[in-house]
């Protein structure tokens, strides 16, 4: 899961400015990234064909033609087919309905429990933060891939489980951002002003810093959406990842991984370039809101 | 300094403790350390093995006996090989280090130089191109990158030009009978190297273009610039020398995750080295080779932790004083 | 430096989106050149020259060479180090077009058999010029040694018909009798599935720390030079080998777990050979082309992938559900899905694989799909289709689940198109994918199933059905759960058979005992065979010699006859 352990960020995410927008500056800004823009659509129009696939998808899940084989694009079949005769792009939009749930579950996930932890350990401080932070420590030093395969093991390997085990390692990451960010905001004048007039600390957390705390975020769910789907992927190359019949974009390229250097090498390109746009998309949408949130400019 | 190193050592030591429990409750609930002997069924065989794991005692127990032979050296013997689990492990771990080491150190020096270029040249072809390869690298997992790269730099140019060989080589690190540093090696590294280092050298470089645009924005060095300082002294001196730290820490920390790479890159293109051991044994439900080799690798990263604490502390001062 | 707000980025980021896009398409043309098609099998360049190496792929590394202990289960080990080195009593050989066991030139002459009151005798003659690599002369002591050892140790892979050895007299360096205490037909295979081992190197010392790591005797034409774990295994001539010494001076085999890497190094050059196992991926690249590579494939393999029913539980316990099963499946649409790139296109009607060529019959034959048939039987059985299309009776529907090994798509997709087919006929089927360690540690032994689709290996050309259908050998207190019959068949007049095919010392009556046998089986359908699963060998253009597939030895059977093509 690369990019999980960009611990340095947090001192530099830290320094930045926030600036307070209003909800309404912040989404006209947003909406001046025509680029977030687009990949917003881009990723709910993906969304709706993968998760409406019983509607959207122009063959129904599974229709096998045994003689037909794999077949490259056609007019009929306008990605082709597979091993078993099955159009490749229905194939492909039902096995997305898998692959974007876990990488959007996972992503919210491990940023609610990431923030909470995070928000928690470094407002309240004290033993409380260093537990965390000791905890953490541990979640990184233990080798992911290991701990992964381990628990995909030992649970059995179903979206579910994956889900879970991609969020038990990746929550540290946000959890260490939101605490150094917290821990910089709290010596802030606003939230002294907060206290000074009485307001108690859970409606301090909630109403003044998780605002400043977007920007952050944004980033952190994008790259964990992206991190998501490939840790699948490589747990589907590796053999502990989604089994069949279920199919996700991961277990696609895995499958036909040995097809390179064939004709049939479709079957490995179509799902690798369905990851690459969703990935693209919600890294855009991430730069786009961490714009809306933060005009200055100064990072990514 | 010395203080310093001498606290934070001390520190990592209950980390790791309590990280070896946690994996050793892990592997031991998910694993039947007598799976290949019962399929032997031999029953005497079995208690006798029960015997001396301890398997009837509680947990804790189990671990503080596991923990005092792996403590004096005795790490067992693999269920799968009949071999000592430390000289397996010993093996193992050389060719994972010589591909991590040249790894890391390519992905540093090509995702500095990229980040230097990108904040400089920012917003130039150059630029959107080199971001634009980030994404990709980010987006495809290393086996994908893996299989392409042999297929376009190894097989497809021995085709076309009907060359002898390929002119990079895929499997393992020697060819049969060579060893050492020599031209033969490196033919071999280039290419896992290649895989391993494409998804850390996108997300090192968008990072570090961040952090040099920022160092290039901060007030010194606009006052160096008022100042007329010749702008190449500004970029290599100034920019580059005060946004090495947090840069460096990313690596370090990254190295972590670097595992997950070696485990696929060791599998596509036949290297034996940890990655393998760790697949080989998982598949074999190899317990007595999976719990050290988790803790090794733990300790390895402590070790990559410590040495980036280390190197952020030299990098700012302000650090050592915390 | 204040970043505009507007054109700038997004026109950057649209070069970005762009170059990436190209970027990918650039390596996905590049990738997709396909060469010329291949033919199905060739003929191998015979003439050879003296000397040279070759570099051989090996999709799996052994994880012992201690050949009688259970860690030496792969097969790989077999091929690339067993056969090569140890010396056999018997040897797989195709004799009229059918696999037998042919004495070897380890032994002087045909061993006889002869039954003694109860008691199977055995007299081995061996070749006074046998000689280990250093020089020590291979004798009867070597075949007492070795049976003293299967029979006697704990952890051996497999004890059958050594645990019925009850003496082994060694009158003279050069014969050995062996005493069995009841007849045992298929008493070809002792010494020749393990071969013998070195009683002078070995006696008295440990035997597995002295063998698991690689050895370094030989009674074979070839020697273990080196084992480097997880890289390769290298092997040299054995100078002192009596028979036919090799043309080559040195082979490798370099252990590639990654099959499209491993057919990468085929085309690059970086391997000469290579045996994949016919996964789909493997196949597509064969048929993809590969230009300058030479393949022999042989649909006559020992591995049969069959479809097992759990005879004792519901729906399975019904004789006609299990027919009306057979009747829904198009077994030869199935092969030729999956093998008809390499000409394959008929199913397996025997259990008895091809290997022990002359027992097996083919009565599963008459099993093709006929849906009306399915109709006829079920509704006779008092079924009936229910709103979902799927056979009821009394409430329950005709549905199971189905247990397969993860981690092989050429199987996966022999149960996905099972399963279609199927539903069609009206039969519900799910599929649960289980470890190989839970499926043959737990679930098959103590019956916890209902379906399954696994492979049974026959290692030797002697029919061993019995240890899969005779009813003695269901899972249970009695056999210590250690028996194979997982699918609990349990038919009378077929133990008597099988029993028969087991002791019968004449061949001929032994055989017409196991064609009986498998009409038997066909007419009960206790669980229905599939495909067997063919062997494909691929060579470059450097290898000369009369390469071809043993399927019980391997492919390189006959390695000190291949060499660099001359």
């Amino acid at each position: 899961m690369s990019g999980a352990g960009l611990a340095g960020s947090e001192e530099l995410l830290a320094e930045q400015d926030v600036q307070q927008g209003s909800g309404r500056q912040l989404l006209q800004r947003f909406l001046k990234h025509r680029l977030a823009l687009t990949s917003l659509i881009v990723l709910l129009l993906l969304m709706i064909v993968c998760f409406g696939a019983d509607w959207v998808a122009p063959y129904p899940q599974g229709q096998q033609d045994l003689l037909l084989g794999p077949t490259p694009p056609s007019a009929e079949h306008l990605l082709g087919t597979d091993e078993l005769g099955r159009d490749f792009l229905s194939e492909i939009l039902y096995a997305g309905r898998i692959s974007l749930a876990i990488g959007l579950f996972v992503a919210l996930l491990s940023t609610l429990v990431g923030t909470t932890l995070g928000a928690l350990a470094g407002y309240l401080g004290g033993w409380v933060g260093e537990l965390l932070m000791r905890i953490t420590d541990l979640f990184l030093i233990v080798p992911a891939i290991a701990l992964l395969a381990v628990i995909v093991q030992g649970l059995g390997p179903s979206p579910v489980t994956i889900v879970f085990a991609l969020t038990a390692l990746g929550w540290t990451y946000i959890a260490r951002v939101v605490r150094a960010q917290v821990l910089s905001l709290r010596e802030k004048d606003f939230i002294d002003a907060a206290r000074g007039i009485g307001a108690s600390n859970l409606r301090i957390i909630i109403a003044h810093l998780l605002p400043n705390l977007a920007g952050v975020l944004a980033v952190g769910m994008s790259l964990a959406v992206a991190s998501a789907i490939i840790a699948e992927s490589t747990l589907s190359f590796l053999g502990f990842g989604v089994q069949s019949p279920q199919t996700s974009w991961g277990s696609m390229l895995s499958q036909a991984a040995g097809y390179v250097g064939t004709p049939q090498v479709y079957l490995l390109y179509f799902p690798g370039l369905f990851i690459l746009v969703t990935v693209l998309a919600v890294n855009f949408i991430g730069d786009g809101l961490r714009d809306a949130l933060d005009p200055q400019g100064k990072h990514l | 300094m010395f203080t310093f190193i001498i606290r934070r050592v001390l520190y990592s030591i209950p980390v790791i403790l309590v990280a070896s429990f946690v994996l050793f409750w892990a592997v031991r609930s998910t694993f039947d350390p007598l799976a290949k002997l019962r399929q032997a069924q031999d029953p005497t065989a079995v208690a006798r093995e029960i015997e001396r794991l301890g398997l009837d005692r509680s947990i804790l127990e189990q671990y503080f006996l596991w923990l005092r032979s792996f403590v004096t050296g005795d790490w067992g013997t693999s269920s799968r090989t009949g071999s000592p689990v430390l000289q397996l492990i010993g093996e193992a771990l050389w060719p994972t280090i010589q591909l991590a080491f040249w790894g890391l150190l390519v992905a540093v020096i090509v995702a500095g130089l990229v980040s230097v270029y990108s904040a400089v040249r920012r917003y130039s072809l150059g630029d959107n191109l080199l971001t634009g390869a980030a994404y990709l690298g980010i987006a495809m997992p290393a086996f994908w990158f893996g299989l392409i790269l042999i297929q376009t730099f190894a097989v497809w140019p021995k085709q076309q030009f009907g060359l002898a060989e390929p002119p990079l080589y895929f499997i393992g690190l020697h060819s049969p009978g060579q060893d050492g540093f020599d031209l033969d090696y490196i033919r071999h590294l280039v290419l896992p190297v290649a895989a391993l280092m494409i998804a850390l050298v996108a997300t090192w470089s968008r990072f570090g273009r961040a952090a040099m645009l920022d160092a290039m924005s901060s007030d010194y060095v606009r006052t160096a610039r008022a100042k007329g300082v010749p702008r190449r002294q500004i970029i290599w001196r100034h920019a580059v020398r005060n946004s090495l730290a947090p840069f460096v820490t990313v690596v370090a920390l990254d190295a972590a995750v670097l595992i997950g790479g070696l485990v696929v890159t060791e599998q596509i293109f036949a290297i034996p080295g940890m990655g393998r051991l760790f697949l080989d044994s998982l598949v074999a439900g190899d317990v007595f080779v999976l719990l050290p080799w988790m803790i090794v690798v733990a300790i390895a990263v402590v070790i990559c932790n410590l040495l980036a604490d280390i190197g952020y502390a030299l990098l700012d001062p302000r650090v050592r004083l915390r | 430096m204040q970043r505009s707000q507007v054109s700038q980025p997004q026109r950057r980021r649209l070069v970005r989106a762009a170059a990436v896009l190209i970027a990918t398409l650039t390596v996905a043309a590049v990738s997709a050149c396909s060469a010329t098609s291949v033919k199905p099998t060739d003929t191998p360049n015979a003439s050879v020259t003296d000397g040279g190496e070759l570099v051989i792929g090996a999709e799996q590394e052994p994880d012992c060479a201690d050949w009688i202990a259970t860690c030496a289960g792969s097969i790989w080990g077999s091929y690339i180090m067993q056969v090569p080195t140890m010396p056999v009593a018997f040897e797989t050989r195709l004799v009229d077009d059918v696999w037998t066991p042919v004495a070897s030139d380890l032994l002087s002459e045909e061993p006889e058999a002869v039954m003694q009151g109860d008691k199977q005798v055995i007299t081995y003659r061996l070749n006074p010029e046998a000689v280990w690599s250093d020089g020590t002369s291979i004798t009867s002591a070597d075949f007492a040694y070795t049976a003293k050892q299967i029979r006697d140790s704990d952890d051996i892979f497999d004890k059958t018909g050594y645990t019925g050895i009850e003496s082994i007299e060694t009158p003279d360096p050069q014969t050995a009798i062996v005493t069995l205490g009841s007849s045992y037909a298929g008493w070809r295979s002792l010494f020749s599935v393990y071969g013998v081992l070195p009683a002078h190197l070995l006696e008295g010392n440990d035997r597995a720390a002295i063998m698991k790591d690689g050895y370094d005797f030989s009674g074979g034409p070839w020697k273990i030079e080196s084992w480097n774990r997880g890289t390769s295994v290298t092997l040299v001539p054995n100078e002192n080998y009596w028979g036919e010494k090799p043309h080559l001076d040195k082979v490798t085999f370099m252990f590639l777990p990654d099959t499209a890497a491993a057919f990468q190094a085929l085309k690059s050059g970086q391997v000469d050979a290579l045996y994949p196992s016919a996964q789909l991926d493997a196949l597509k690249q064969i048929e993809a082309g590969l230009p300058g590579i030479s393949s022999s494939i042989d649909a006559r393999s020992g591995n049969l992938e069959a479809l097992w029913f759990n005879n004792s539980v519901a729906p399975f316990d019904s004789k006609a559900v299990r027919t009306a099963i057979a009747y829904s499946l198009d077994r030869d649409a199935i092969v030729k899905r999956l093998f008809g790139e390499l000409g394959i296109d008929s199913a397996q009607q025997s259990f008895n694989t091809p290997i022990v060529g002359a027992f097996g019959s083919d009565d599963f034959s008459e099993y093709t799909i006929d849906l009306d048939q399915v109709d006829e039987i079920m509704t006779e059985d008092g079924w009936k289709r229910n709103a979902d299309g799927v056979w009821a009776k009394d409430g329950e529907t005709a549905s199971f689940t189905l247990e397969t090994l993860a981690g092989n798509k050429r199987r996966d997709l022999t149960v996905q198109v099972i399963q279609s087919q199927l539903q069609e006929a009206g039969f519900e089927m799910d599929i649960k994918s289980v470890t190989p360690a839970d499926l043959f540690g737990t679930i098959a032994p103590e019956g916890d199933f209902q379906a399954g689709l696994w492979a049974i290996v026959d290692t030797f050309p002697e029919p061993t059905l019995s240890a899969s259908f005779s009813s003695t050998n269901i899972p249970s207190e009695a056999n210590g759960y250690s028996g194979i019959n997982f699918f609990r068949a349990d038919i009378p007049e077929l133990d008597g058979l099988l029993a028969q095919v087991d002791n019968e010392l004449d061949q001929d009556a032994r055989v017409a005992a196991s064609v009986e046998a498998d009409h038997v089986i066909a007419e009960e359908v206790p669980s229905i065979p599939i495909d067997t699963v063919p062997n494909v060998l691929l060579w470059s253009q450097k290898v000369g010699g009369p390469l071809s597939i043993n399927p019980v030895e391997g492919p390189f059977w006959n390695l000190a006859a291949w060499g660099l093509a001359g």
